[in-house]
């Protein structure tokens, strides 16, 4: 990786940790995360870099993954660092955790929905006998001050009608869908924190991920802002599939990372928290806006199974829960968020 | 007799197959069953068949190699490559069911003998297993064999992910395999995945192109080749006796699982395991100077 | 309310099925030169399998994948030249990366209609390369609607931008047609397309159903030149969709000159529905089929009627024409 990349990355954490004291209690700390080694983990990494190199926290990290050759290679600038532990391991077979870990974030699994359709039985024993394994190991240590659980927002299925979607939210999952798999494994997920914090006392939270874009996604993952930054940068078209009213908003990797972390010192014991950004935007003006950053020449086509919808799909959080928590707010806007990922693409596809 | 003593790295269908065949087996052991996740069915019936498991994958064997004379890989290609970077270093003999194609390929019908003489022996795939034997006879019994293709139509419920997501590796180690044991440049392979229900069995079509076929030489060589094959795969059958049909040579043959740990239909699974077993026990009766 | 209905055209590809696969790089230049005249939006090529599917199993081409490609590649200058690509027939390293590079447009990945999960890579990898990737269900009368939503989601997910059922078998009436392009219609993102046989007579009027149950992307050939008892007519299918006021883009008049001089120069007889189509459709056996049983039925003298009959019972799919041999076998030894 290149200078001019790792500095990019370094200013984000900058920029994004504007508050300072809520990240005081994790000085000297220990912090475990699982999934550490996917978009998350990498974005965590990279703050606590930031923090103990500008800060001088010396935090410690343990990620922990199943392909922990591929972190190596992809981010060793990281991998190298000696704060940070790589524990290679499934999160279905998680038994002992070290015994200095002080805080963990579980993000174990894949958020990815062609691993989900192929291979539904093992999504569902990923999110449950891997929750159950690291809560179980977790019951089990000494020092731990904090869990918090990276749910998602599919927990809430479909919705169309409400304008923003607030915690308390119940949420509309089909039945007798296989491929609702993903959504049904998060439901269990959470369900198993409920029990571990009410019967065993844990020190749980539970965040739900609304939709995320910066440097460390794969273009290729099955998501649209993902698949128009790809198709932009192979020359276009853009191509918008299905309705293209529908409405995302995006939070930028390293807003993500630092509210994560702010969360394990300010966040509260069995609540659940939305984490995303609140600005709205249809896939139609998404696509507009990636072209435009790109090459206003690029073409921009539709492809949709109807002619005409009646209603359409709005995943927005309420996130007034989170930032009151924290008291602070996103820093990066969209059309930042936007562009640092693409010039970020652009200087590692050179 | 010493029994060789086997790990089995790999907690799949696959590895626990393997395992339940090895019980059977007076010239080797199971002294370690080895995956990811403890968890797993394969796990469970290795802890309830009192067999030693861990989850530390190639780690198991690294803490104690003494332990362990043989290892047959069932993880991936992957990781089967990963693995041989320790096993070779640790001066193990390696069983390879990946299509890493490391090590020598072997097909115990033809080249058991000195397929043993390497450390690292490959068994293509489960198509290849059922196969070649036959493209082989035919490279032995033909004069210009110009092309060699196979066909292999297995249950849509014996092909699980690794399968699925792997095509056209499967593809390539089994054109490979093809082009090695008949000698003939140009192959090709093709899979098919057939949902019916009831599960049909796993069936096998090998053409060949000659420019003057002998099917009198053709047949003979395959009724050996079958029985030499049943002495270890005990549900390879033929199908169709080779015919002459349309310019091409025409064999069709059938393999049906034991249904050790896999339903009988799964008999592509078997097979390859099968040949796995035969190739081990030689090199337990190799080391017990049985053979 | 205009709508605009993707055509398109696999008369050199699944045309290929009714001449044993033998187009000659002649008969591609002179027909892909017509269509592109037409204007016909996507020109498929290539073996009746697809790509990679040359072989003793399914019949061997007469020119390679190469030179089909590269030869129709040269006569396609506003029509995208597209593919048929089926897992486990074509690999990515062997086959569709050349493919790409010689220039092609529009990929089609198709799996048998329960198994789409093989198509992931493939599809993947045309995404990745930036190219137009269509999902197919082929036998599509094998699996009930929701089965084959279910399928059809994995391939949107795998990056299909848009999803194509096949009537392989020419077994579909209109009913069936209409309940299962609505489910897809309904459950999907990505525009919805079918794929019409004509072993029953019915390859418009299923057409026509699909498209008024919301389709979007529709097959034709010229003359209904294809497997079995061949496809939609494709004349007769822009004639009909343009008098319901749909907008295909195509050229009416150059249309119909292409598929007049299709007539003239690759059909050695026009498509009709013969005794084994009707059969082969009832029992619900690949188009693909015909010509193999044909030959080998007459070889050891048994009624095709009745291969079809066993292949149907036996649920065997496209590719599969291994079984027919055994089949036929069989048939004989019963016989004695």
């Amino acid at each position: 990786m290149t200078e001019a990349v790792k500095n990019l990355l370094f200013e984000d954490c900058r920029k994004s940790c504007t508050q300072k004291q809520n990240f005081f209690d994790l000085k000297d700390r220990v912090i475990l995360m699982t999934g550490g080694t996917g978009f998350m983990g990498k974005w965590v990494a990279e703050i606590i870099n930031y923090l103990n190199k500008s800060e001088s926290f010396s935090t410690k990290l343990y990620l922990l993954g199943r392909n922990i050759s591929k972190f190596k290679e992809e981010v060793p600038h990281l991998a190298d660092q000696n704060f940070i532990v790589l524990i290679e391991q499934d999160i279905r077979n998680v038994h002992d955790l070290p015994a200095d870990v002080n805080y963990i974030i579980h993000a174990a699994g894949s958020p990815d929905n062609r691993d989900h359709v192929s291979q539904p039985l093992r999504t569902l024993e990923t999110f449950y006998k891997g929750t159950q394994a690291i809560l179980d190991a977790a019951s089990r240590l000494s020092q731990l001050h904090r869990i918090i659980h990276i749910s998602s927002h599919q927990v809430y299925g479909k919705n169309e009608e409400e304008s923003v979607i607030q915690e308390r939210f119940l949420g509309k999952v089909e039945l007798g869908s296989v491929n609702n798999v993903y959504a049904e494994s998060k439901r269990a997920a959470e369900m198993l924190c409920l029990i571990y914090r009410n019967q065993f006392k844990l020190p749980i939270l539970t965040v739900r991920p609304f939709s995320f874009i910066g440097p460390y996604h794969d273009l290729e993952k099955p998501w649209a802002i993902n698949n128009f930054i790809r198709d932009g940068l192979l020359g276009g078209p853009i191509r918008i599939l299905g309705n293209g009213s529908t409405i995302r908003t995006y939070l930028y990797g390293s807003d993500v990372a630092s509210w994560i972390l702010q969360m394990l010192t300010c966040g509260q014991n069995g609540e659940t928290y939305n984490l995303g950004s609140s600005n709205a935007i249809s896939l139609d003006e998404l696509a507009q806006k990636i072209r435009y950053s790109i090459n206003p020449g690029i073409e921009i086509i539709s492809k949709s199974s109807r002619e005409n919808y009646t209603s359409f799909s709005k995943l927005i959080p309420d996130v007034t829960k989170i930032t009151n928590a924290l008291n602070t707010e996103e820093i990066y806007t969209l059309d930042e968020a936007i562009n640092r990922t693409i010039v970020w693409n652009q200087l590692i596809r050179n | 007799m010493n029994k060789l003593r086997v790990a089995i790295l790999g907690s799949g269908n696959i590895g626990t197959d393997l395992l339940i065949k090895i019980q059977r087996s007076e010239f080797l052991e199971c002294v370690l069953f080895i995956g990811r996740n403890l968890s797993s069915p394969g796990m469970a019936k290795a802890i309830a068949m009192g067999v030693k498991v861990s989850d530390e994958s190639i780690h198991a064997i690294e803490k104690d190699p003494d332990a362990v004379d043989l290892v047959f890989d069932a993880t991936s290609a992957k990781d089967a490559a990963h693995h041989w970077k320790i096993l070779d270093k640790l001066n193990k003999i390696v069983v390879d069911m990946t299509p890493a194609k490391l090590g020598g390929l072997c097909i115990p019908a033809v080249n058991l003998h000195e397929a043993v003489k390497q450390r690292n022996v490959n068994m293509i795939t489960c198509g290849g297993q059922a196969s070649i034997p036959m493209a082989y006879v035919i490279g032995k019994t033909q004069k210009n064999v110009n092309y060699i293709e196979v066909v292999s139509s297995i249950a849509s419920r014996s092909a699980g992910p690794a399968t699925r997501l792997n095509l056209d590796e499967y593809v390539d180690t089994t054109e490979m395999g093809l082009s090695f044991f008949s000698s003939v440049k140009h192959t090709k392979a093709i899979l098919n995945l057939n949902p019916a229900d009831p599960c049909i069995d796993m069936q096998t079509t090998i053409f060949a192109k000659v420019d003057e076929p002998d099917m009198e030489a053709l047949i003979k060589e395959v009724d050996v080749m079958i029985e030499s094959i049943r002495a270890y795969v005990p549900g390879y059958s033929l199908l169709v006796s080779p015919i002459y049909e349309n310019g091409r040579i025409v064999i069709m043959v059938k393999a049906q699982g034991l249904g050790d740990y896999l339903p009988k239909y799964a008999g592509n699974l078997d097979i390859i395991n099968c040949a796995a077993i035969a190739v081990a026990e030689q090199y337990s009766k190799v080391q017990n100077h049985l053979n | 309310m205009i709508r605009q209905i993707l055509i398109s055209d696999p008369t050199l590809r699944d045309g290929s099925h009714a001449v044993a696969h033998q187009l000659s790089a002649s008969q591609i230049a002179l027909y892909a030169a017509a269509a592109d005249k037409a204007g016909i939006p996507i020109v498929e090529v290539g073996h009746g399998n697809g790509l990679g599917a040359s072989s003793m199993q399914v019949g061997l081409s007469l020119e390679d994948d190469v030179t089909m490609l590269e030869t129709a590649r040269k006569h396609l200058t506003k029509s995208k030249l597209g593919i048929h690509v089926i897992p486990g027939f074509a690999t990515i390293k062997r086959d569709l990366i050349r493919a790409l590079d010689i220039g092609v447009d529009v990929v089609r990945v198709a799996s048998h209609c329960t198994e789409a999960d093989i198509t992931q890579r493939h599809l993947g990898f045309v995404r990745e390369r930036g190219k137009e990737a269509y999902g197919v269900l082929m036998m599509s009368h094998m699996a009930s609607a929701q089965t084959l939503l279910e399928e059809a989601q994995k391939m949107e997910l795998y990056g299909a931008e848009g999803i194509i059922i096949m009537d392989s078998a020419g077994a579909y009436l209109p009913a069936d047609v209409e309940e299962k392009i609505s489910t897809l219609v309904y459950g999907l993102k990505v525009p919805v397309g079918f794929h019409a046989h004509n072993n029953l007579g019915m390859a418009i009027a299923n057409s026509i159903t699909a498209l008024q149950a919301g389709a979007k992307i529709l097959d034709g050939t010229a003359r209904g030149f294809g497997a079995g008892a061949g496809n939609a007519q494709l004349e007769v299918l822009v004639a009909v969709l343009e008098r319901m006021g749909y907008v295909t883009g195509i050229d009416f008049y150059k249309m119909l000159d292409a598929s007049d001089l299709a007539e003239k120069e690759i059909m050695p007889s026009i498509p009709v529905i013969k005794s084994e189509s009707i059969v082969s459709g009832l029992a619900g056996v690949f188009s693909g089929f015909a010509k193999h049983v044909a030959r080998i039925s007459k070889e050891y003298q048994v009624d095709q009627r009745d291969v079809y009959r066993e292949l149907g019972k036996r649920k065997v799919v496209g590719g599969q024409e291994d079984i027919i041999i055994e089949v036929v076998m069989d048939l004989v030894r019963n016989r004695k």
